[in-house]
């Protein structure tokens, strides 16, 4: 990643204070630069403040007590122990008046309830089932050892696609909490006229996003205001107001939550969990008491929301040249045992329907999607959301079909690709892809891999008889910054389509900004800051970011769907212009100047053809706020705005992955050579920042692809609860990446496209396909261990 | 029990029940919060610190142990006038962090990298750094910082622990 630090932070060292204005013909602005993060300085020198991090007068620690079984009634539990040691214990029953219930409109869905502590039974190992207050989490933890609960164990039922043991919630005796068919075109008509008909079964692996920082919260209830405080380590604060004030019966005003620095996010903590509503139920019952928890990452791993545990079973219709005819698909996704709050059981089935045939052309479709209940942790919401999963399904009947039709890979794919000449183009799920451009990126990742080189060595190879190489590639469309007319869950109570951003010049002229975003590591700090300094015509320097306060920010849904640098983004733009029209009407007043030869640039005020800076921002705010006496008729005080943005509808990112792989004839282990990814990520912001997110993602999508998999055996034990078992990419296994670009600017104030999630959606399939290049080993479940193909290799 | 132990050059005398962990001791006790504790199992590397020089989990050991040690968290790393160590302004520049999480970890150990084997290259870095778990950067960040942090400290590393003596 090359650098080019052109600015630093007035706070850092080696930075300058600001100089004097530069000319008015610097027009550069900080966005398309690498200007350093806000958030890095407190970051690398260890004053970051997470959650875990708070500390407050009389604070006490809490523990839960988790089930050891993944189905079971509840008998009986005794606190007596706990509480005669001194320990303060919640138990289920405390809490039965409040369940979480994800609501969807959506026809078939089944509500059902998940309980904030487990009373009448637990339904998947790890479930909460008493909370322990004390001193300390040490002392916390002994009182859970003085909790006796009696279970009477049930049949558990892990595999969404067996027959359920014993229903996990009644209400749903084959455990389907939803299912829905997508139909468009007649697949049996396009299937009796298609020379191939390509059919698999496909399997991935229940993997989860992982955050460095497990979960977190500090509830504390202010018995005088009737107000509760909730730092929480969440993506999504001001849904976690709303939901939180909805379940204890309170103000939405009388609840404050506060999302920190967070440790990683990537969709686990865009849930509200029951460990959340626990802690805040408890701190009202502990008036003035602050309540911490701190989960570690064996409870983490045992109750955190899983993902990505999906079977498909895919039939593709080709015609002889390769054209992709019709395609048939039944997708059963494990969702666990409840469905997952506020986003439901449908998050990840309906994803998988409505983007299954991705970036093709495809006029018949049929595709029945179901969430099906197990005793297993949840699923919800993780990076790229189900589409890692449907991307591998897809991709696989285009190398499929490649095969068996004699076609190359790439070329099978050029041929149903849709293009810029199908824009806009009506997907088969009626979703509207505005982007197209898949084509160019899948150009220019080739040529970054050089790809001819590697199939002269792949052929090299196989002649000298030495471990072989495959390639693979896959090209996906990423829906982001979904507006009003797209919803970003399945017909969910809410629309999540607009953001609210505050931006305010203050009396000295500097700008703070209180946005509704939300950062995880995504820098948003930064790129807000470099969006409204520009927008305004201040230096990047002069801008503060504030962000996660819902005490501060007025709306803000929060971090999914890579929506924040569009909608965030674009609502931060929006609010900036706004109070630069002020800024500007009241300078051209100040210095007698028309208001359109005003121009602002770092700070100061020129008018055109003038070299000379006539007034200073800072100048023209201190008239705002403090000299009324110079304010002319018709301009109120002050110089601020706050506005929301809704970009309607969604912008389409497209991708482009492709990759080198080495097997290992002994071992089976795969050795990646080179890996390209090509996005669109429209105009970027920071390219330092959207190299990392991309890079980022593609490590996730291949610690997905190789190593990452949550087990359970068949009693509802999780056999991979620590990460010893559970397997992290490290710097060991992850390559150095080429990271390319094409940059077609999205139909929004930015020109932005979302660009958090796509690199998760390749992985899978492009080392998939480059396995069966390299060997003709088709791969049907994930992840792709040593094991697996080492046994594929000796059957 | 009273333990003493000196804290980025800081003499501090502490009160800790035996089992608790050196990182909460010195996250709770010392105020010392840089030290972040990804998995308390000793796999992910957040809670890494030197313990007379050498890289130690402050989740696997107990406060009692490194009684009478040296401790170098991420805290020492900046100068006493603020001016960052060139390994914290290599990460800065080369966006060798997201969330910041797992970062004052991976800045211990690739202190002890560019202590131990100021050479190392990039496969050898990759490697050395492998007992420090990232999600957020796919390591191609980390891995140029350090090898930036490297050319900048061409002269021998003087940590701040060795110049508090």
């Amino acid at each position: 990643m090359s650098v080019d630090r052109a600015d630093g932070p007035a706070a850092a060292p080696r930075a300058t204070a600001p100089a004097p204005a530069s000319a008015a013909e610097d027009e550069s602005g900080s966005l398309g630069r690498n200007v350093r993060r806000k958030e890095d300085r407190r970051l690398v020198t260890g004053h970051g403040r997470f959650v875990t991090d708070l500390e407050l007068p009389r604070m006490r620690h809490v523990a839960f007590l988790r089930s050891p079984y993944g189905h079971a009634r509840i008998t009986g539990v005794d606190a007596t122990a706990a509480r005669d040691a001194g320990h303060r214990v919640f138990t289920g029953r405390d809490f039965a008046h409040v369940v979480l219930r994800a609501q969807s409109a959506l026809p078939s869905y089944i509500e059902t309830d998940q309980p904030i502590l487990a009373h009448e039974k637990v339904c998947f190992s790890g479930e909460p089932v008493a909370a322990v207050v004390a001193k300390d989490r040490y002392r916390a933890e002994d009182g859970l050892e003085l909790v006796a609960v009696d279970y009477e164990a049930l049949p558990p039922t892990v595999c969404a696609w067996q027959e359920p043991r014993e229903p996990v919630h009644p209400e749903a005796p084959d455990n389907v909490l939803l299912q829905r068919t997508f139909d468009a075109g007649s697949v049996t008509d396009a299937f009796a006229a298609a020379d191939l008909v390509v059919e698999r079964e496909l399997v991935t692996n229940r993997h989860a996003g992982n955050p460095m920082e497990c979960r977190a919260g500090v509830a504390l209830w202010d018995a005088a205001d009737g107000k509760l405080t909730f730092w929480n380590g969440t993506q999504v604060p001001h849904i976690v107001r709303n939901m939180i004030a909805e379940l204890m019966g309170l103000s939405e005003g009388k609840v404050r939550v506060v999302a920190p620095d967070v440790g990683g996010g990537f969709g686990v903590k865009a849930v509200l969990y029951p460990e959340d509503v626990a802690l805040c139920l408890m701190a009202r019952e502990m008036p003035g008491i602050p309540l911490k928890w701190v989960e570690d990452r064996a409870e983490h791993l045992l109750a955190a929301a899983h993902a990505r545990d999906h079977r498909y079973l895919i039939k593709a219709g080709f015609a002889a040249d390769g054209r992709l005819l019709a395609l048939e698909a039944d997708v059963t996704c494990n969702v666990g045992a409840y469905s997952v709050y506020p986003w439901t059981a449908g998050i990840e089935p309906l994803m998988a329907g409505g983007l299954l045939s991705g970036p093709y052309k495809l006029d018949n479709y049929r595709c029945t999607v179901r969430g099906v209940a197990t005793n297993t942790a949840p699923a919800g919401p993780y990076r790229g959301v189900a589409r890692p999963a449907s991307v591998f399904a897809m991709e696989t009947m285009f190398d499929d079909a490649a095969a068996r039709l004699g076609i190359d890979a790439i070329e099978i794919r050029r041929r149903n690709v849709i293009t810029p000449e199908d824009i806009p183009y009506k997907m088969p799920s009626r979703l509207v892809d505005d982007s197209g451009h898949y084509g160019e990126c899948l150009d220019k990742a080739l040529d970054a891999l050089d790809h001819p080189a590697f199939r002269a060595e792949q052929q090299r190879r196989r002649e000298a008889g030495e471990n072989p190489i495959g390639i693979g590639v896959a090209l996906y469309n990423e829906l982001t910054g979904l507006g009003r007319a797209a919803s970003a869950g399945p017909r969910m109570p809410f629309r999540t389509g607009h953001d609210a951003c505050t931006v305010r010049v203050n009396p000295d002229g500097r700008v703070t900004v209180i946005s509704g975003v939300t950062s995880q590591g995504q820098g948003l700090e930064t790129t807000m800051a470099q969006i409204v300094a520009d927008a305004i015509g201040v230096r990047y320097d002069d801008v503060d970011v504030r962000i996660g306060d819902t005490d501060e920010a007025l709306w803000g849904f929060g971090a999914f769907s890579s929506r924040q640098a569009v909608i965030g983004g674009g609502a931060a733009h929006n609010t900036a212009v706004a109070v630069k029209e002020k800024l500007v009407k009241l300078a051209a007043e100040l210095i007698e100047a028309a208001e359109a030869d005003v121009r602002v640039v770092d700070g100061e005020v020129y008018v055109v053809g003038d070299p000379k800076a006539q007034i200073s921002v800072a100048e023209v705010a201190r008239v705002a706020y403090l000299e009324s006496n110079r304010l002319p008729d018709g301009i109120d005080p002050g110089l601020d705005a706050t506005t929301f943005f809704d970009p309607i509808r969604g912008a389409f990112a497209a991708g482009a992955q492709a990759a080198a792989v080495e097997v290992d004839r002994t071992t089976g282990e795969l050795r990646i050579l080179k890996y390209v990814c090509v996005e669109d990520a429209g105009r970027a912001m920071h390219p330092q920042i959207v190299d990392g997110q991309i890079a980022g993602s593609v490590a996730q999508g291949l610690g997905g692809a190789l190593f990452e998999h949550l087990v359970y055996d068949d009693a509802g034990n999780l056999s991979t609860g620590t990460l010893l078992d559970y397997l992290m990419p490290t710097s060991a296994e992850v390559p150095d990446m080429v990271i390319g670009h094409v940059s077609h600017p999205a139909a929004n104030p930015l020109g932005v496209r979302g660009v958090g999630e796509g690199g998760t959606l390749g992985p899978n399939a492009v080392l998939a396909g480059a396995l069966r290049d390299a060997l003709g080993i088709e791969v049907n479940a994930l992840p792709i261990s040593p094991a697996s193909v080492w046994k594929e290799l000796h059957p | 029990m009273n333990i003493s132990l000196s804290v980025n050059g800081e003499r501090t005398q502490i009160d800790v029940e035996p089992r608790r962990t050196l990182a909460d001791a010195l996250r709770e006790d010392c105020g010392l919060t840089g030290t972040h504790l990804g998995c308390e199992h000793g796999v992910c590397g957040a809670c890494t610190v030197l313990v007379d020089g050498e890289p130690a989990r402050a989740c696997l050991m107990f406060a009692v142990q490194a009684d009478g040690s040296s401790v170098t968290t991420v805290e020492g790393l900046e100068g006493t006038d603020g001016e960052l160590h060139p390994l914290q302004e290599a990460f800065v520049a080369h966006h060798g962090l997201q969330c910041g999480f797992c970062t004052p970890g991976m800045l211990i150990s690739a202190l002890h990298l560019l202590d131990t084997e100021p050479d190392a290259d990039r496969d050898k870095i990759r490697e050395e750094l492998s007992g420090n778990i990232c999600r957020c950067t796919g390591y191609q960040g980390i891995v140029d910082a350090v090898q930036a942090a490297q050319g900048a400290l061409a002269e021998p590393v003087t940590t701040p622990e060795a110049s508090d003596e």
